[in-house]
C-alpha cells in the first residue's frame, strides 16, 4: 500500500470509527437507561427522547471525530521530523485528548438541556468510553502516520498484539 | 579471486582512505575480499593513522548482517600484517640497514659511498625516506623478502588455484611510493614467477598535486616539493624507458598544486587533508579490479569537462551509488546518532523515534561494532568534506556551500536534500518517514545490520 492510498484508507477508517461510535453511543445510551431518562424528563416520551439523545450523541461524536481527524491530519502533513523537538509530539496527542474528554462531557453536560433532555451518569461515562476512550485513543492508535505510531500510550502493544507490528 | 592493495608511502596511504571509503560504499565490483597492506618507514605518519582507523573501524563492524542482496559492506576487508610493513624498523640508518659496516673496504661498500652522502646514510629513517627513492630503493630490495609476509600469502591463495589481481599505490614525485612503486612490483612479480597466469598486477603512479613551504630552515633531509616535478619527469622517463612491469597502469594528478596546510618532515604530524586525486587513484583501483584477469596491456587517460572544477560528470563510476552511500552517512550523522545519543542518555523516550522501537530495541547500541560504526560515519564525513573544500580547486561533487567548517555537518538540515546538487524530495523528514514504512527482508538480515540496510535502501532516490 503507498502513502497516498494508506492516507486515503486512514481518512477513511476515522470517518467510519466516528458513525460507529455514535450508533454504539445512542444504542447503549438507548437500551441501557434510555427508558428511565425518558420518564424522568419534562413533556418527554421515549420515541422523542431517543430523536433529542441522537441529536446530542450525533453532535458529541462529530466533534470527536474532528479531534481524531485533527491529530491524522496535523501529524500527516503538518509536522516535520527532522529535528528531535519535531518527534513523538504526545504533548499534542494528550491536549486533543483531553479536547475529546471535553467534548464528551460538556456537549453532554451543556447541550442536553437545551435539547430539553436530562441525563444521568451512566450517559457520561458512555459518551467518555465511547467518544474518547475508542473514538479517539484506540482509534488513533491504528490511524496515527508512521512516524507518529508509537506516540499514542499503549499503541506499542496493541498494534504487536494485533499483528500490525513486529 | 581476491583483491590485494599495497599503499606505498604516505600518499599510498591516503589513496587507502579513499579506497576504504569506496568498498564500504559499494563501489568495487563483485563480492571478493579485499585485503590491504601497506609499507610505510613512518609507521606513526598521521595519514596512515587516520586511514588505519577507518580500516580498523569497518574490520569490526563489516559482519554486521545487512543481507547478500545489498552493495552495502559487500567487499569484506582483511588487513595484511604487519600492518604497516615497517622496511627500516627503528632508529635505523641506511648504512645500518644495508650492514655496511661488513663492506666498508670492499669495491662494493666504496661504490656505495660514491652513490650516496654521508647525510642520506646517516639520517635515521623513522620518517620515511625524505624524498630520497634512491635510499628506499636500496632499503626495500633488501629487507622486502625478509620482512614482508606478502610474497608468501599470496602464494598461498594462488598455490591453491585461486587468482589474485594486486594493485600498488603510491607517489612517483616523493621517496617512499617513488622507490617502492617500481622495486616492490617487480619483486612479487618475480617471486610469483611459478604462477604468473593467475596474477595480475596494477598500479596507480601518483603525479604532483600539493605543495608545501617548510616553516622554517630545517637541517634535516626532508622531500623539496620543488624536486617534485624534476622527480616526475625522472620517474616517468623510466617507465617509459624500462620494462612496465604494470599489467594496467593509471597516471593520476593535477595541474593546480594544493598547498599543504602544516608542513611536517613526517610522523603523527604528518595528517594532510583528503584530495579529490586520491580518490581517483582509488577509483582506478576499482576500475583495475573489475578488469579481466588477462586484459591487454593499457595506460588510462580520462579528463574532465571543465578546466578547474570535477562535477559528477567527471565521476568514472557509478554516482548514483556513491550519492545513496554519502546520503545514508549523512542521514545517520544528522539524524539517527544524535536521537541514538539522547536514547542512551536517558533525554529521549523511545516511542518518538518508531524507527528505534521497530529495529533497535534490544540491541546493544554502545557494544563495539555499533561504536565503531558511529565513528566511521563520522570520519566519511570529514573525509568527504575535505575533498570538496580542497583550496585552489573547486570540487562540485557534493556542494561544498553545505558544510560547515568542523565537524563535517550541514549548514542547514534543509540541504540535505540536494546533497548531489539535485535537489531532490529526499528530505531528512523524507528519510525518518521511510523508515517507519512496512518492509520485507530476508531472515539473515538482522540486529543493528537491519536498521542499516533498512536506512540505505531507504536513502534510494
Amino acid at each position: 500500500m503507498n502513502r497516498t492510498t494508506r492516507t486515503v484508507v486512514k481518512i477513511f477508517l476515522i470517518a467510519a470509527a466516528t458513525v460507529l461510535c455514535i450508533a454504539a453511543a445512542y444504542y447503549l445510551g438507548a437500551n441501557v437507561t434510555g427508558h428511565k431518562l425518558a420518564t424522568a424528563s419534562d413533556n418527554m416520551n421515549y420515541s422523542r427522547w431517543l430523536e433529542k439523545y441522537f441529536a446530542l450523541t450525533r453532535a458529541a461524536g462529530l466533534l470527536n471525530g474532528l479531534c481524531a481527524l485533527g491529530w491524522f491530519l496535523t501529524s500527516r502533513f503538518f509536522f516535520t521530523v527532522d529535528e528531535a523537538s519535531g518527534a513523538g509530539k504526545r504533548i499534542f496527542w494528550a491536549a486533543l485528548m483531553a479536547a475529546s474528554l471535553a467534548i464528551s462531557l460538556g456537549v453532554a453536560h451543556f447541550y442536553a438541556p437545551l435539547l430539553g433532555i436530562k441525563l444521568n451518569g451512566i450517559i457520561f461515562a458512555l459518551f467518555a468510553i465511547i467518544f474518547t476512550g475508542l473514538g479517539y485513543w484506540l482509534l488513533t492508535i491504528f490511524t496515527t502516520p508512521l512516524a507518529f505510531k508509537y506516540t499514542p500510550p499503549g499503541a506499542r502493544l496493541i498494534l504487536k498484539r494485533s499483528g500490525k507490528v513486529d | 579471486m581476491s583483491y590485494y592493495f599495497i599503499s606505498i608511502g604516505g600518499t599510498g596511504a591516503k589513496v587507502m582512505e579513499s579506497l576504504t571509503h569506496l568498498c564500504i560504499a559499494g563501489l568495487l565490483p563483485e563480492n571478493e575480499r579485499l585485503y590491504i597492506a601497506a609499507i610505510d618507514p613512518d609507521v606513526g605518519n598521521g595519514n596512515l593513522e587516520r586511514t588505519s582507523t577507518a580500516l580498523n573501524n569497518f574490520s569490526v563492524f563489516q559482519n554486521f548482517s545487512v543481507g547478500n542482496d545489498t552493495p552495502l559492506f559487500k567487499n569484506k576487508i582483511s588487513i595484511v600484517r604487519p600492518f604497516p610493513w615497517n622496511p627500516t624498523g627503528h632508529d635505523k640508518t641506511l648504512d645500518d640497514l644495508i650492514e655496511f659496516y661488513h663492506h666498508s673496504n670492499t669495491p662494493a661498500g666504496k661504490l656505495y659511498e660514491i652513490l650516496y652522502t654521508k647525510k642520506e646514510r646517516d639520517t635515521t629513517l623513522n620518517e620515511g625516506f625524505r624524498g630520497h627513492p634512491s635510499i628506499g630503493a636500496a632499503v626495500l630490495a633488501k629487507k622486502f623478502d625478509d620482512g614482508s609476509k606478502l610474497t608468501a600469502q599470496i602464494e598461498k591463495i594462488v598455490s591453491e588455484g585461486d587468482s589474485v589481481k594486486i594493485f600498488l599505490a603510491g607517489s612517483v614525485f616523493g621517496g617512499t611510493g617513488a622507490a617502492g612503486l617500481p622495486t616492490i612490483a617487480r619483486l612479487l612479480k618475480n617471486n610469483l614467477a611459478d604462477y604468473a597466469d593467475r596474477i595480475s598486477i596494477g598500479g596507480v603512479l601518483i603525479l604532483p598535486y600539493f605543495s608545501f613551504t617548510p616553516d622554517e630552515k630545517l637541517d634535516e633531509l626532508f622531500a623539496h616539493s620543488e624536486n617534485f616535478l624534476p622527480n616526475t619527469k625522472a620517474a616517468l622517463k623510466y617507465y617509459s624507458e624500462k620494462e612496465n612491469l604494470f599489467d594496467a597502469t593509471y597516471f593520476v594528478g593535477d595541474s593546480v598544486m594544493t598547498p599543504v596546510k602544516e608542513f611536517s618532515v613526517g610522523s603523527a604530524n604528518q595528517r594532510n587533508e583528503a584530495h579529490v586525486v586520491e580518490l581517483y587513484a582509488a577509483l582506478a583501483a576499482a576500475d583495475f579490479y573489475a578488469r579481466p584477469l588477462h586484459a591487454p596491456k593499457i595506460f588510462k587517460y580520462i579528463c574532465r569537462h571543465e578546466r578547474d572544477k570535477f562535477s559528477w560528470s567527471d565521476f568514472p563510476a557509478s554516482a548514483e551509488r556513491f550519492v545513496q552511500f554519502a546520503r545514508f552517512i549523512f542521514a545517520y550523522v544528522h539524524l539517527i546518532k544524535p536521537a541514538l545519543n539522547d536514547l542512551i542518555s536517558g533525554e529521549a523516550k523511545a516511542y518518538k523515534y518508531p524507527w528505534f522501537v521497530d529495529f533497535l530495541d534490544g540491541v546493544d547500541l554502545i557494544a563495539p561494532d555499533v561504536v565503531n560504526f558511529n565513528f566511521y560515519a563520522e570520519a566519511f564525513a570529514a573525509w568527504l568534506k575535505q575533498i570538496e573544500t580542497l583550496d585552489g580547486r573547486e570540487v562540485f561533487l557534493i556542494n561544498p556551500a553545505m558544510f560547515e567548517a568542523n565537524p563535517a555537518r550541514l549548514v542547514d538540515k534543509k540541504l540535505f536534500a540536494a546533497l548531489d546538487g539535485n535537489q531532490s524530495k529526499l528530505t531528512i523528514h523524507e528519510i525518518f518517514y521511510r523508515l517507519t514504512e512496512p518492509f520485507k527482508f530476508d531472515s539473515t538480515v538482522k540486529g543493528f545490520g537491519k536498521f542499516l540496510r533498512r536506512l540505505y535502501d531507504t536513502c534510494a532516490l
